[in-house]
């Protein structure tokens, strides 16, 4: 079971303040600041030792023993980085797979291992007014349990809860499959209406799980850190599209949910770096997480142009070496950025956070 | 000037227009695979070199490689009356543990559009499948998809399989998928590999012309 949040961070009070003044110096314009997170193996490894065929998430009984397993597994990935005072604020969270992402709306989630996808369940683009009302589908209710279930495990400790969102066409993408790529051109004005109905069943769905999390979490310090007044949301399927037609078709319905909860917190891939500034121009978004992909440019080697498009945005970005910092660091000062270094140990995690600070005082 | 027609509409996905020009173009007189060439694969090449250079995206070149089947089912009796034969024959897959398909569904895309026939298993392929499958359709070049890291070894355990079947020497195998690099592309014992859907094409075609 998690310990008490303070166990998890040097000093958990001034990491939620840094924390805090990043973005809302992003949200008020202000450029210059720069954190940092190390990402040590233990940092990842849980989600392979979670094997997700084990669980059977009809079954109550079941639902206790994921939910156990997963938090023991992040209790021990927090546990190991105790001694790393970086910008990571521990959270618990609910992992599976992907499928749940749009198996909330309709369709069945086939599991893997390490992973899972939803069943496409738009044939025609018209399906969707056909599907049950929002809310009534098996995977909705079993997510609010899981998560509630997950909640009721965490609160106390003050263990923030945390969740991630597919944006508008990430869910459409996930609903109808890969015919929606011609719905752009056959369907256009369908396509809207689809993209409308997913934003409302993102709205929907995230009202309810907010709503859960301030049922428990309203009187804690922290507990709402990552849901009050914001939604994250992934634009990754915008990755295969032109800016032109991400303005177009997606901007109005991603903007209508940002819009709704207050801030954004998107992600998306270096394979669309073309993207990066029709994302930062959506109004209110403070956070864009850019991962990077195999075989395509690095973020970090274009950090004068994510500078002029991010509009102030903090990126959130990594890198390969301790180096690639030092080198970039004066030109990351014109925007905001998140930068995050992959390390073999905890010993060598603790050991970049210190260079890390050495090179902000000396600069 | 209406094979310039037909590479133009190809290229904005107008399939219903380019399947009108094609006749229009046989009703002329044009040679079938004058029409495949400088009309239906024209376009298509010029969609790929756009793909490459972040011109156009994954929308485009899917309607685009629509307006050429449909340019096709037009043009395939008259290739065929005129003794012309495809370029060779691929097989295309993603391999088991993995259910992405819209990267290999635009190489295959791409490769037809180098006048290539492509024999399409899908996703989530065992090497018992495209075992059978070479078995069936004797292809020049075997392409395997991963998009997952997780999935990327599965193409090794195909190339295995294939091997221990003793069909390893009579296909060519080039590997793609996000996270695969030439390295990798080696180490496993394929033949090649493509880092776009374009380069895809334009290696398989070598891969096929020897």
């Amino acid at each position: 079971m998690f310990k008490n949040i303070e166990n998890y961070k040097l000093d958990i009070d001034n990491s939620f303040k840094e924390n805090y003044k990043l973005y809302n110096n992003s949200l008020n314009k202000k450029v210059g600041n720069i954190s940092f997170r190390v990402l040590p193996p233990s940092d990842v490894s849980f989600y392979q030792e979670l094997n997700l065929c084990n669980y059977n998430f009809d079954i109550d009984n079941d639902i206790k023993k994921y939910t156990n397993d997963l938090i023991n597994l992040l209790d021990k990935s927090y546990s190991e980085r105790s001694e790393i005072d970086d910008n990571m604020i521990p959270a618990v969270f609910p992992i599976l797979g992907i499928g749940d992402y749009s198996a909330f709306v309709a369709g069945n989630i086939i599991f893997q291992p390490e992973t899972s996808w939803g069943e496409h369940v738009l044939k025609n683009i018209d399906d969707w007014k056909n599907l049950p009302p929002l809310g009534t589908s098996p995977w909705y209710k079993k997510f609010l349990n899981i998560s509630e279930e997950l909640i009721k495990k965490s609160y106390k400790q003050g263990i923030p809860y945390m969740r991630g969102f597919f944006s508008p066409l990430d869910l459409a993408h996930a609903l109808r499959g890969e015919d929606i790529y011609y719905d752009f051109y056959d369907e256009p004005i369908k396509l809207h209406e689809l993209l409308n109905f997913c934003a409302d069943a993102t709205i929907k769905f995230a009202e309810d799980i907010y709503a859960l999390v301030e049922k428990y979490y309203k009187n804690t310090k922290y507990g709402m850190w990552y849901t009050k007044n914001q939604i994250n949301m992934s634009e990754d399927i915008a990755c295969m599209i032109s800016g032109d037609t991400y303005r177009e078709f997606c901007r109005p319905h991603t903007q209508r949910v940002i819009n709704h909860f207050g801030t954004g917190y998107m992600h998306c891939h270096s394979r669309a770096m073309y993207l990066v500034k029709e994302i930062c121009d959506l109004d209110n978004v403070v956070h864009l997480w850019l991962a990077t992909d195999p075989n395509q440019t690095r973020p970090i080697d274009n950090i004068e142009q994510l500078v002029k498009d991010s509009n102030s945005v903090v990126v959130a970005i990594d890198c390969e070496r301790f180096e690639e910092i030092e080198e970039n660091y004066e030109k990351m000062k014109n925007g905001n950025f998140s930068i995050c270094l992959p390390v073999s140990s905890v010993e060598e995690g603790i050991e970049m956070v210190n260079r890390f600070n050495k090179l902000v005082s000396s600069k | 000037m209406i094979l310039e027609d037909i590479s133009t509409l190809l290229q904005k996905g107008k399939a219903k227009e380019v399947k009108v020009l094609v006749q229009d173009a046989l009703d002329q007189g044009y040679e079938a695979k004058i029409i495949l060439n400088e009309g239906l694969i024209n376009g298509m090449s010029v969609i790929g070199q756009k793909f490459r250079k972040n011109e156009v995206f994954v929308p485009e070149v899917l309607v685009a490689a629509r307006a050429m089947n449909f340019g096709l089912e037009i043009l395939r009796p008259a290739l065929v009356l005129q003794g012309n034969k495809c370029k060779g024959k691929a097989l295309i897959c993603t391999v088991q543990g993995d259910l992405h398909d819209i990267g290999k569904n635009l190489v295959k895309m791409m490769i037809e559009g180098k006048g290539v026939e492509v024999i399409d298993l899908g996703v989530d392929a065992s090497p018992e499948a495209v075992e059978e499958a070479i078995k069936q359709h004797k292809p020049n070049v075997l392409c395997l998809s991963a998009l997952l890291t997780t999935t990327m070894m599965n193409q090794k355990v195909i190339i295995n399989h294939l091997e221990n079947k003793g069909l390893r020497s009579s296909v060519k195998i080039m590997v793609g998928g996000a996270p695969l690099t030439e390295k990798f592309a080696k180490e496993i014992g394929a033949d090649a590999y493509a880092p776009d859907a374009a380069t895809a094409s334009d290696i398989a075609l070598k891969l096929i012309e020897g």
